[in-house]
């Protein structure tokens, strides 16, 4: 008897496991462009969630340095997208910021709707274009529109294309959502820079993977995976918070090139 | 040329119903000089002796039974613009003739297309006929000349004037006819002249010297001897395809599929010529002499079809609410403008499938649904003020930048800018020390670790001295209260710092002036570092 329920049991699983699963969202082998840390496939919906807007710097640097990695030469486009209103309230990304953040300004293009309807309906156009590596949408309040029949639809539609779509969001709670990673980007206390303990470091984030897996073999732990990470010239790179990092030097900060040493009044780094 | 002398009354009428249905006369009126004066009247009013500029209480009087209305002139000549935009459906060049009369005069270039209507007199019967059929009084003219064609409309309805035969026809006819100003009438008038005919013998330099040259001109334009430029309300179109409808349609989706069938004709017809256009629009003639446009951009000329008619369906998404079919559309035109060579093998199915192209049809998409300034991209300017230095343009039409390269910074810049610098609350030591904390958005952080100041200052061009808009005099410059004195540099400079809290949040900060030099320096928030 208990045998026969364990049986009819196991065959409902594999009913529901057949219907439930749609071609396009199966883990297939696509191949992960770098194998670097934090390296996630291309085509799939990713939420990059902060506490609250004053940490919008680095959620914003999180989500661009996961877009610069789906770049590659057929696929050069990145977009911006966030509603032209938000855009007082946490500012739109600088070009020059970009380019010392080790992103390629001329890559970016921004669009500013001005409903939520329009901004998702202008990320499903944007991924459905060939040259497009990703779409990151800057979405500061939450929004009914912003469902979990809008995010289904545009992870499918991001599997389909293979672009990926990175929905920043700033909230503590989190809604049900079909993303397929669901990042938490908490900024972290900078390590010092080679020689001036005073002064702010490269990027440092407390990175938890609040949902999917980089691992194939293993599910994430109920917890999320959590990762320290700097930002460097050569992307991500695992931070030590309890090591002082004495090495110092091949882990800069990532700026393309060194300030010019001609500048007249040469900066004093501390006041 | 067609004169329409009581549009005013005739639009009010088809407008209501009612009042058309109404036997009492109509004058509209309006306040002029302090005094309510007549400005148009209907036929009946016309029978019953009054006249333009009469005072209202006149009119009253002399008949009580009397319908007056006050003039809406804004209305009145919006209704007849588009009375006449409607009219482009008889020729591509219509015009509003507004030097006599804001309204009334319509005046239609015909070279070359009254024989789609069967000549001259055919075409001119025709579209009286259509006017007068709808309720409208109105007369028509056919002239080799504008003033001719005005004259002839005006005083002598319903004649075609072949080409050479100007003089004869205005030599019977008064010399108002010549649209001149009043008080050039009168001066004629009071020289004996009456007649045109009258003007051909007479010295041109005292009538020039009496009555300005404005006069000779218009005696030479209607004559032919100098030309008059039509400045016409649609843009000419050199390039299009249109498409009549035997019965009229009303739905956006007919529309729309009509639009891809012109688009294909369009786009043949450019092929053949080797062109491309970068601006498209559509022109829907609504059987109630309105028409609508749409109008959509390219960043690069096309002649796609299917790429043509998509950023049509996007615009007419953006159109929501306000797409009105009215009583029904009878007419469609898809003109292009813009229109540069392109050659046969870029627009080709078998071309070189390459990322730019899919990225520019995206662009253009998404601005034909979300606007062309919500699709941008950044310039860079020549300037170090942070906020100069990046400009956002539209990502179909940039304008070309005078800087090819990423401009040099020297020292590391936020990933984010805020629009506007946000005023904060900041604990630093005097005069220069970086930032111990801030209160921003009535939030305290507590800085740990900071670097800076970068110093940036004014612009050359504007330092030393302020934007004035009185003369700089002497005492104003010793003055330290006066608006106009010299500034010193110190006082705008800006002494940028980073300064990461003990969250690791990092801010772009700034302090605006110097201690010691500006009066009280003030604390600003610009940016964040990721």
């Amino acid at each position: 008897m208990l045998g026969n329920k364990a049986a009819v049991l196991e065959s409902l699983r594999q009913k529901i496991t057949a219907l439930e699963t749609n071609p396009l969202l199966k883990e297939t082998d696509v191949p992960v462009i770098s194998a670097g840390l934090l390296a996630t496939p291309r085509g799939s919906l990713h939420e990059v969630f902060a506490d609250s807007v004053r940490d919008s710097g680095a959620a914003l640097g999180f989500a661009l340095a996961q877009a610069r990695s789906q770049i590659e030469a057929s696929r050069p486009a990145v977009l911006f997208m966030q509603l032209e209103a938000d855009a007082l309230e946490v500012g739109l990304p600088y070009a020059l910021g970009l380019q010392s953040f080790g992103f390629d300004p001329e890559r970016l293009v921004f669009v500013r709707p001005r409903t939520i309807t329009e901004l998702l309906w202008a990320v499903e156009e944007a991924i459905a274009c060939r040259a497009v590596a990703a779409v990151v949408a800057d979405i500061v309040h939450p929004h009914k529109a912003l469902d979990f029949t809008a995010s289904r639809r545009l992870s499918l539609r991001a599997a389909a294309s293979g672009a990926s779509v990175f929905l920043v969001r700033y909230a503590r709670d989190r809604e049900a959502t079909a993303a397929r990673y669901r990042w938490k980007i908490v900024p972290h206390l900078s390590a010092a820079p080679p020689f001036d303990d005073r002064a702010p470091g490269p990027p440092r984030w407390r990175v938890t993977l609040e949902k999917g897996s980089l691992d194939k073999r293993r599910n994430a732990t109920p917890a999320g995976d959590e990762y320290l990470v700097d930002w460097t010239d050569n992307g991500f790179s695992p931070a030590d918070d309890r090591r002082r990092d004495d090495a110092g030097l091949p882990r800069r900060p990532a700026h393309p090139h060194a300030a010019p040493a001609a500048m007249g009044d040469g900066l004093p780094q501390t006041g | 040329m067609l004169h329409l002398p009581r549009w005013a009354t005739d639009c009010l009428k088809r407008a209501d119903p009612a009042l058309a249905a109404s036997q009492r006369p109509l004058v509209l009126w309006e306040k002029q000089k302090g005094a309510m004066r007549l400005v148009a009247l209907d036929a009946a009013a016309s029978g019953f002796g009054l006249r333009i500029g009469q005072s209202l209480s006149d009119a009253r009087a002399i008949v009580p039974d009397l319908e007056a209305r006050e003039m809406d002139r804004a209305f009145i000549e919006q209704t007849f613009a588009d009375f006449a935009d409607w009219h482009s459906n008889a020729s591509p060049i219509v015009a509003v003739l507004t030097d006599q009369a804001s309204y009334g005069d319509l005046c239609l270039d015909i070279t070359g297309v009254s024989h789609l209507f069967g000549g001259e007199q055919a075409m001119l019967d025709k579209l009286l006929q259509r006017l007068r059929s709808l309720g409208f009084s109105v007369d028509g003219a056919i002239a080799s000349t504008i003033g001719v064609a005005w004259a002839m409309a005006h005083y002598l309805p319903g004649r075609i004037v072949p080409e050479g035969m100007e003089d004869k026809a205005l030599q019977s006819l008064p010399v108002a006819a010549l649209r001149l100003e009043d008080m050039q009438v009168d001066g004629l008038l009071q020289l004996g002249l009456k007649r045109i005919g009258q003007l051909y013998e007479r010295d041109r330099k005292s009538l020039q010297a009496r009555f300005g040259a404005s006069f000779l001109l218009r005696l030479d334009q209607a004559l032919g001897w100098i030309e008059e430029k039509l400045d016409p309300r649609l843009p000419i179109a050199e390039w299009f395809a249109e498409h009549r409808f035997p019965e009229p349609i009303g739905l956006i989706d007919d529309v729309l599929m009509c639009a891809h069938d012109l688009a294909v004709q369009l786009n043949s017809k450019l092929e053949g010529a080797m062109l491309g256009a970068q601006a498209f629009h559509l022109f829907l003639y609504r059987v109630d002499h309105k028409v609508m446009t749409l109008s959509v951009n390219a960043a690069r000329a096309t002649r796609n079809a299917e790429h043509i008619s998509r950023l049509f369906s996007y615009r007419a998404e953006r159109l929501g609410g306000e797409y009105d079919a009215g009583f029904g559309i009878d007419m469609i035109r898809l003109a292009a403008s813009s229109v540069s060579a392109l050659d046969a093998t870029q627009a080709g199915v078998f071309g070189i499938d390459d990322g730019t192209r899919t990225l520019e049809h995206l662009h253009d998409r998404m601005s034909s649904r979300l606007g062309p300034l919500a699709v941008v991209k950044t310039a860079f300017v020549n300037s170090h003020i942070p906020e100069r230095a990046v400009r956002l343009e539209p990502a179909i039409a940039p304008r070309p930048s005078l800087l090819s390269d990423i401009p040099e910074v020297a020292a590391e810049r936020p990933l984010r800018l805020l629009l506007k610098p946000e005023p904060i609350n900041v604990i630093a030591e005097v005069p220069d020390a970086p930032p111990a904390s801030m209160i921003w958005r009535r939030v305290t952080y507590r800085f740990v670790k900071s670097s800076g100041p970068e110093r940036i200052g004014a612009e050359w061009r504007y330092a030393g001295h302020r934007l004035k808009l009185t003369p700089q005099s002497i005492e104003a410059a010793t003055n330290p209260e006066s608006p106009d004195r010299y500034f010193e540099e110190g006082e705008i400079s800006r002494d940028y710092y980073v300064a990461e809290d003990d969250g690791g949040r990092r801010f772009w900060l700034f302090r605006l002036g110097q201690f010691g030099i500006a009066a009280e320096p003030r604390w600003y928030l610009h940016g964040f570092f990721s």
